[in-house]
């Protein structure tokens, strides 16, 4: 049997701790009020969540017990029950480890068993890129009920000891650009009354030949480190690029619907940081959409972001609604974005 | 921070900005490659050089980098 409509059930997220601000940032790293200054002016980013204790050091939460709790939250939402979800797909940067994959110590943590489960090594388009897989999964007919995740645990690079008088402008940026989250939402293929159609999926690799904008580097047994940082991005790539990107994604996403750009209920714009979040969204001009956006107060919580997105916008679609979602990875150049209709 | 020729090595050996002695009194949007994270390493070299904090209001505010040092050599 096969369908030929994927509806978006419901979403969850979890995030770690309490919200650290930049005032509680600056003090751990003996930063002055200039520098909190410019953090508000040029990032824009307010708060974010930390999977790392400021005080201690201490990592408290694992991106498997964030993905679970976050999975919880989306099945509870959702109201279906783990024992029903017949294939995982989940997205991050930063797996707990390489092996076991991330994915199935959620699916552990959940009770899940015997279904397939993917896991994908993806940057801030992994949320997008994991939809459209289990989209796909369930348009075979194969499955019914998929779980898709997205999450990012950054504990291995944030240092709170670090002097941040001694990094680059580079690595400056990304200790106040990202936090630590979680987030999952539950497709299926039953036509569930009130339950969002998923109308596109777009995942495109647009990387020949550009440079990475954003690097994170692993290391094994026989070779501890590169002499360069593990983290690194190029700030003015993604400045230049990411907005035309994003778009770029707007505009197929509407043409290939035959929507009108007066048709999108809301707006779901790539999380980077509060001002690039926000000069984006001024690029893509769509008159009658309300934006939702989350990066002000978690920052940039990378395959997490749009499940959090998703959470807030669910509840909030009416009948005839329409939403669109955008997201652009700067590692090798990722476009995505989906498109969402409540009938 | 007594010269500007001091200003013009730390905008080179510690902000990485290539500008010459030239580029000081033109407008920072005509600065080549300047932007607002050089602002901010900037002002980081600036304290640790000088031992003095120079509020960001008064940095935003600066047109170019010889305002800046000014600023910081005041």
């Amino acid at each position: 049997m096969t369908t030929t409509e994927v509806r978006v059930l419901a979403a969850g997220s979890a995030l770690p701790g309490p919200p650290v601000d930049n005032a509680a940032l600056a003090d751990r790293f003996r930063m002055d009020a200039s520098w909190q200054q410019w953090v508000d002016v040029f990032i824009g980013t307010r708060s974010r969540h930390l999977a790392v204790d400021l005080a201690s050091g201490e990592v408290r939460s694992s991106l498997a017990e964030l993905a679970a709790s976050a999975a919880t939250r989306a099945l509870d939402n959702a109201g279906v029950a783990p024992g029903e979800v017949d294939v995982m797909v989940l997205g991050t940067a930063t797996p707990d480890r390489l092996m076991p994959a991330t994915v199935n110590t959620v699916a552990d943590l959940l009770g899940i068993d015997g279904i397939p489960t993917y896991q994908l090594q993806s940057g801030c388009t992994g949320a997008v890129a994991a939809l459209d897989i289990g989209r796909q999964l369930l348009l075979t007919g194969e499955h019914r009920t998929a779980l898709v995740l997205g999450g990012d645990v950054c504990a291995k690079h944030f240092d709170p000891d670090i002097d941040l008088k001694s990094l680059s402008p580079a690595e400056l940026v990304n200790v106040v650009l990202f936090g630590d989250g979680a987030g999952a939402a539950v497709l299926t293929t039953e036509p569930v009354d009130g339950a969002p159609v998923l109308r596109r999926v777009l995942n495109r690799l647009v990387g020949l030949g550009r440079a990475p904008g954003q690097v994170v580097d692993w290391y094994g047994q026989a070779r501890r480190a590169s002499d360069g940082p593990a983290l690194s991005e190029d700030y003015k790539a993604i400045e230049e690029l990411v907005p035309v990107m994003a778009v770029e994604v707007l505009e197929e996403l509407l043409t290939s619907l035959g929507w009108q750009d007066t048709d999108v209920d809301y707006l779901l714009p790539p999380q980077l940081s509060g001002t690039m979040t926000a000069r984006i969204v001024k690029d893509l001009g769509l008159p009658a959409a309300e934006e939702v956006t989350c990066v002000v107060e978690i920052a940039n919580i990378g395959n997490a972001a749009p499940f959090v997105q998703l959470e807030r916008t669910l509840p909030e679609l009416a009948p005839g609604d329409r939403a669109v979602g955008i997201a652009i990875e700067s590692s090798k150049w990722i476009k995505a974005g989906f498109a969402l209709e409540r009938d | 921070m007594n010269t500007i020729d001091e200003f013009v090595a730390l905008l080179h050996d510690e902000v990485g900005l290539p500008v010459s002695a030239d580029d000081v009194e033109t407008g920072l949007d005509q600065v080549p490659g300047w932007d607002s994270v050089h602002l901010l390493t900037l002002m980081m070299a600036l304290e640790r050089r000088t031992g003095r904090t120079i509020p960001m209001p008064e940095l935003l505010e600066a047109p170019s980098l010889g305002h800046i040092y000014r600023l910081a050599s005041a």
